[in-house]
């Protein structure tokens, strides 16, 4: 047998991988060019387009009995469409996941035509994503479908006057209390949620109700009730330029209310998962979240679950952040674009709406459709005015947002001082802005 | 005659073949390693030095394979690192799970196996063997609900207990001071079991010849784990201790995801989070991909250290 020397296998193997790294590097090349490979279809088939989205029912789950309102869009379109049909997938988990599979998706030449994007990555999605401008796809039916969306809303997903998705899951924060412990506590909750001061000083009182612990916890990202809180004070986040500007007084001013609430020990620093737990097992007695939490709450609340708008600083209005999601087209191919445009009518028609509606997040649209009981702070809120969550600029948007939201984690928990953290994530966004060109 | 012309013309054929046939087997002979060491050069090729090859490449870029434009920029992806503090608390963080992480993950398993071994006939070893390996098979999201209601500040059973001895409620998870320690914890009772069942089988192979001789000789239980079944185990030791060094950093990865995200203030963040988060949550691929190269340079450093120094030490029978 011939002896195998080092030299023999080293050679034999550096072929063998040169080989597939050719191989592999010409499969690579073909594979990231921009535009989709033709897709091959009988001429009487459907088009099929995929959605893309973090509702449906993942890869090896169990159906639920009763459909989320998402697939029941997607099946009442299914159904009076002959030329479409949408294929709703949930990929993977959570909105970082689906944007990562769309992204794959994209480098590898197979675009999902649509896909569920936060609002906080619209410029990535835009810039980053190529995600397709809606005008340029609905020509002539653009006005009349968007024209069933409330006025204040279209500028949300409208970036270089590109209208880039339909807003879809549009949410903002608000309190949601329980209202046994607050009544135990003999506080009245009108009173209290009416100013941050008035919370502030009503909140021993609920605390003695829970033992001693936290009044109120977060449920979401911190920077996102953060902006609400600032904007609620006149400052901004992030200026017109897209600058960051929370190192204004009355930012700063509004960042140290909440952090006043945890010198009090008011203040839950536990995690987002944690203060939910706490929150349904009657630990703390006021939690933020989303009021697309809303359903799952009620669901599992055992107490008199409700809902209160934010506090305001005294006189000033209030200026909250709407959130949530729009639905990004993303397909290459005319085609696939005029079939994701003739879903996208249905999901904003009435009929595909009011399905949507379901979930309790907010109505974007003009449609009469009823409210869940307890969304009513929500759309108090809404008539008030929603800005754009904040969208941060330059391809690394997404760090920007979590480098601003430690700052808010560390301040509100009075690990750095609001001054100080305020100006070191002014400092610490802007050098990366700059290094950005 | 004709036997013998029948017979040579026959010889005649016959010895071509055998050459022939030797030049075959000859052939096939100096083929077959290669042939079967191809499917494992493809596979390993495919899924390790192809993606290594790409993420050096890409480091240099700054694309996001979608974008039509991929501008190179040279070492910037390695220099922005150097100015991130957020990289620099990464660092940090591996440093504290390498120091805390390898003994627990190496030595534990070692002294729990030794401690067992005497009790391997017992009627309890089943259930013992599967209290601590079962954790290795759980999957993160289920050990983490588990975890998530243990260490809850509010409602946990572990603050539930210390506050029965008049310990203040602690934030596990959310204090800067608690949260790294609560991950390890967590990290450890995962992969123990592994570690733990691989010193035991080793145990089990120690020929039972050494240790009766070293009986006969007047050797203590002691001395017999000491100086006979450790030394005869430290192939095993050294497998151990190699895999867990490379692999403490992935190791950790599943108790930050699931447990803190990095937080609170990235205070448990490591490296590969911080490549996790910087390819696969920013969407940088080419920071992420210039801390990959990094992360397979020090892994490979250390691996090298172990085999320069430790591998002396190591008994191959």
């Amino acid at each position: 047998m011939s002896k195998m020397t080092r030299r023999k296998f080293a050679s034999t193997a550096a072929a063998t991988g040169a080989a597939v790294a050719a191989g592999s590097a010409a499969a690579s090349a073909a594979s990231s060019r921009f535009a989709a490979p033709a897709v091959i279809r009988a001429q009487d088939a459907p088009v099929e387009v995929v959605f893309y989205n973090i509702w449906g029912t993942p890869p090896g789950g169990e159906e639920p009995e009763t459909k989320h309102p998402v697939d029941q869009v997607i099946d009442a379109f299914n159904e009076q469409s002959t030329d479409v049909k949408v294929l709703g997938q949930n990929p993977a988990g959570g909105y970082f996941e689906v944007l990562q599979k769309a992204q794959a998706d994209l480098a590898a030449g197979n675009p999902p035509a649509l896909v569920i994007t936060p609002w906080s990555n619209i410029f990535y999605a835009y810039e980053g994503l190529g995600a397709v401008p809606l005008e340029e796809v609905a020509g002539d039916e653009f006005d009349a479908t968007f024209g069933n969306l409330k006025e204040q809303v279209l500028p949300l997903v409208q970036v270089d006057g590109h209208t880039i998705g339909l807003p879809y899951a549009f949410s903002c924060p608000v309190i949601y209390y329980n209202n046994d412990i607050i009544g135990e506590a003999g506080v009245d909750p009108e009173t209290m949620f009416s100013t941050w001061t008035s919370f502030l000083e009503q909140g021993p009182a609920v605390q003695e109700a829970v033992d001693g612990n936290p009044v109120i916890g977060f449920g979401t990202n911190l920077d996102w009730p953060a902006q609400s809180i600032i904007q609620s004070n006149d400052g901004f986040v992030l200026n017109d330029a897209l600058e960051p500007v929370m190192n204004s007084p009355e930012s700063i001013a509004a960042m140290q209310m909440i952090a006043d609430f945890d010198s009090a020990g008011l203040y839950d620093r536990s995690t987002t998962s944690e203060t939910r737990a706490s929150f349904l097992a009657g630990s703390i007695p006021c939690w933020v979240g989303s009021i697309a939490s809303l359903g799952g709450l009620r669901n599992n609340a055992t107490f008199d679950l409700q809902t209160s708008t934010f506090p305001t600083f005294g006189d000033k209005a209030r200026r909250m952040s709407s959130g949530g999601s729009f639905i990004g087209m993303y397909a290459r191919e005319e085609e696939q674009q005029q079939a994701a445009w003739e879903f996208l009518k249905f999901a904003l028609s009435e009929e595909g709406y009011a399905l949507w509606m379901q979930t309790g997040y907010l109505n974007a649209s003009t449609w009469d459709l009823p409210t869940l009981e307890g969304q009513e702070a929500a759309y108090t809120q809404l008539d008030e005015g929603l800005s754009r969550e904040s969208a941060w600029p330059t391809g690394r948007g997404g760090e920007l947002q979590i480098i601003w939201g430690e700052y808010v984690a560390r301040i509100w928990a009075n690990d750095i001082s609001a001054e100080d953290g305020c100006n070191e994530a002014v400092e610490e966004v802007n050098a990366i802005i700059e290094s950005q060109g | 005659m004709a036997t013998t012309r029948t017979s040579n013309e026959m010889q005649v054929p016959a010895r071509t073949t055998s050459r022939r046939g030797f030049a075959w087997h000859r052939l096939i002979e100096g083929a077959t390693p290669y042939l079967l060491i191809a499917p494992l050069i493809f596979l390993i090729s495919v899924f390790v030095y192809w993606p290594l090859f790409y993420s050096t490449y890409l480091s240099f870029f700054d694309w996001n394979f979608v974008r039509p434009d991929k501008a190179f920029v040279g070492w910037d992806n390695y220099t922005r690192l150097l100015d991130d503090p957020r990289f620099a608390r990464a660092l940090h963080g591996t440093w504290i799970y390498f120091v805390a992480l390898i003994p627990i993950q190496v030595f534990l398993p070692l002294g729990l196996a030794m401690l067992l071994w005497p009790i391997r006939r017992a009627k309890s070893q089943a259930s013992y063997r599967i209290m601590l390996f079962s954790p290795t098979v759980i999957a993160w999201s289920v050990g983490a609900v588990m975890w998530l209601w243990i260490f809850n500040p509010l409602q946990g059973l572990l603050n539930k207990l210390l506050a029965e001895f008049g310990v203040e409620r602690i934030n596990w998870l959310s204090d800067r001071d608690t949260a790294i320690w609560t991950v390890i914890v967590v990290a450890a009772w995962k992969t123990l079991g592994f570690h733990l069942i691989l010193y035991l089988a080793a145990l089990e192979a120690v020929p039972h010849d050494y240790v009766e001789a070293a009986a006969l000789d007047g050797a203590n239980n002691w001395q017999i784990m000491w100086t006979i079944r450790f030394p005869l185990i430290t192939p095993t030791f050294f497998f151990v201790l190699v895999t867990t060094v490379i692999s403490v950093n992935e190791d950790v990865f599943g108790a930050i995801n699931v447990l803190t995200q990095g937080g609170p203030f990235g205070s448990t963040t490591n490296i590969v989070y911080y490549l996790y988060e910087q390819g696969f949550q920013y969407f940088q691929i080419g920071a992420a991909s210039a801390v990959s190269v990094i992360l397979f340079l020090a892994t490979v450093l250390l691996t090298w250290v172990q085999f320069r120094f430790v591998e002396r030490h190591v008994h191959y029978g």
